[in-house]
């Protein structure tokens, strides 16, 4: 497809056409990752009358997830990969495949993790606009009207993205222990006795909140739940490994009972079973849990914290 | 898109029987699933499924049925919650949801050849059922084999009959309950106290164990103590379960899932595992 641009003072305009035909969700800056479109906070899964015939969830109305930035769409990658491998999950894709994907990048020449529609930050008044399969092709089609074919332009290149310096410098930070997730899963599996857990358990609220707006924590409890108008539905609903109950089982035990196992188990899981499991963290350094944590845990102190000491331990 | 593996079908409950009195066995069919091969069985012993209803849950249970069986597969379930406590309500005729069989199951082709030592308690009884009923099936690929099976009381003691028609098998099967009991004449204290007697050769044996963590940490040490060492030693363990497709996490032991990887470790895994 040739070179095609969409003007910034557009696109507002395209969203709102876009809700003619599809569900859209703007990502942009949300508090709460685009996972919540794609594996919601309570999902029907199956549901059954009181004469006991059961059916499956109907499918979803198609949707355009709107303005991931880079970080969302590593994310974005990484989850398709987790809810494919080993077992696909099919809740997840039901939605998956009914969602359209548009990601905003700097023009910075790589690649993007995933998307199927990227809007490039050229100049100051379009984005260059890149499709990344046949279905992202068909789409930019089909809503020609908001695209031009893109000409010498005498805009003024954008440069880098406006940031505040303290979020630039704590963001090139992640990425610096991100480059590096071998040393991060052993230095977190080696971690388990160290008495930053301690310290981190008696902070934490254990409200779950990091696990609530992590792009890429993905727990879930199966609960069913039974209404007034004599439907039972079986949800999927977000849990969060920090809560009590997590490991709970019938019979009251739980195998987890303390907030410094869960606690270190949330770190654990992203650095060290998902490294094992994936070949990834399962982190990209967007800074939500920093920023909505109540207790002002810094996910980054804390994975400094080990790594040097770690790094420093008697061999 | 695949089937949903997560999602379980209605099954009819063609028997029940009483085993103790907070124990009963449902047996259910049809099984919503097919064998991996045609005549294979229809599980691996050790693994489990997912019994429930909807509006009470889901559990996970070990089946206990003789895997080669082909047309049901049989359950045990305690009454202890909310969804045991409406399982027993069930009579024959009714109907549950099931889905299944999730796990790994005790790896055979280490106990093939070997002497076999099954020690559990209580109702830890179900996955090593299935292993003992795969072992009777294929009784000349195993050496000398023992169940070693303790409860709280005589009561507490599930599957007797079964027990019994295992004996016949070449299985020695030996009892205990913790306390004295006036009806009971056989041996008296927990089941590690059994283990001296198991007639295998601990040099080679292989282990299958199901239970609690306290008990398998009394059982270690007396199956180290005939020469069975801990990666001879395989654990049925338990976790919370929800999904049984290795996403929703509640099952982990350290980097493993119980619902993929397990239920069954090595007890030398579990004891390096900070989880275990």
């Amino acid at each position: 497809m040739a070179n095609l641009t969409i003007r910034r003072d557009t696109v507002e305009g395209l969203l709102t056409a876009l809700r003619e035909e599809y569900d859209v969700f703007d990502c942009r800056g949300a508090t709460l990752p685009f996972k919540q479109y794609l594996f919601p906070p309570e999902q029907e899964i199956l549901k059954a009358t009181r004469m006991g015939k059961t059916q499956a969830a109907k499918p979803p109305r198609a949707m355009v997830l709107f303005g991931l930035d880079r970080r969302d769409l590593e994310a974005l990658a990484q989850l398709d990969v987790i809810m494919a491998k080993p077992i696909e999950d099919v809740p997840y894709w039901k939605r998956r495949k009914r969602a359209i994907v548009i990601g905003i990048v700097e023009d910075d020449g790589t690649t993007v993790p995933s998307g199927d529609v990227v809007f490039r930050e050229t100049t100051n008044r379009a984005y260059r606009v890149e499709t990344n399969s046949e279905r992202a092709q068909r789409f930019v089609r089909a809503w020609k009207k908001f695209f031009q074919t893109a000409k010498g332009s005498t805009d003024e290149k954008t440069g880098p993205r406006a940031q505040a310096a303290n979020t630039a410098d704590w963001s090139a930070g992640m990425d610096e222990l991100l480059a590096q997730p071998e040393l991060l899963a052993n230095a977190v599996e080696w971690s388990h006795d160290h008495r930053i857990w301690d310290e981190l358990a008696k902070r934490c609220l254990g409200c779950g909140i990091c696990t609530y707006v992590c792009p890429l924590c993905y727990c879930f409890a199966t609960e069913d739940r039974v209404g007034l108008d004599d439907i039972c539905r079986r949800c999927r609903r977000w849990d969060a490994c920090t809560l009590l109950n997590f490991s709970r089982v019938a019979g009251g035990f739980h195998f987890k009972p303390t907030l410094r196992e869960r606690y270190y188990n949330w770190f654990y899981h992203k650095f060290v079973r998902a490294y094992r499991e994936y070949g990834k963290p399962q982190c990209v350094g967007c800074g939500r849990c920093k920023q909505n944590c109540p207790a002002s845990i810094d996910i980054q102190d804390v994975l400094r914290t080990i790594v040097r000491d770690y790094e420093a331990r008697a061999v | 898109m695949s089937k949903d593996r997560s999602l379980p079908q209605r099954v009819t409950v063609v028997n029940v029987e009483r085993q103790s009195p907070t124990v009963k066995l449902l047996r259910l069919a049809p099984v919503p699933w097919r064998p991996k091969q045609r005549g294979a069985p229809l599980f691996h012993p050790g693994q489990f499924v997912m019994v429930g209803e909807l509006g009470y849950g889901e559990v996970p249970l070990g089946a206990l049925s003789p895997p080669t069986a082909t047309d049901y597969v049989e359950v045990a379930v305690r009454k202890v919650g909310n969804v045991t406590g409406h399982l027993h309500t069930l009579a024959s005729g009714d109907s549950v949801m099931l889905r299944g069989p999730y796990g790994n199951g005790f790896p055979l082709d280490r106990f093939t050849g070997k002497d076999v030592v099954m020690v559990t308690g209580g109702c830890g009884i179900p996955p090593i059922a299935a292993l003992v009923e795969h072992i009777i099936a294929n009784r000349e690929q195993f050496g000398r084999v023992s169940l070693l099976y303790g409860a709280k009381t005589p009561d507490e003691l599930l599957l007797k009959k079964r027990m019994k028609e295992w004996q016949r098998h070449d299985i020695t099967v030996l009892t205990t309950i913790d306390q004295p009991a006036p009806s009971w004449r056989g041996p008296v204290g927990f089941v590690p106290t059994l283990i001296p007697n198991a007639r295998v050769n601990g040099a080679q044996a292989v282990a299958a164990v199901c239970g609690p963590t306290p008990m398998v940490r009394a059982l270690a040490s007396a199956l180290n103590g005939i020469g069975i060492t801990n990666e001879r030693i395989f654990v049925s363990t338990e976790r919370a379960m929800h999904c049984g497709i290795g996403k929703c996490q509640h099952c982990t032991i350290g980097d493993r899932y119980v619902c993929m990887d397990g239920p069954v470790f090595t007890l030398d895994w579990l004891e390096k595992c900070w989880d275990g």
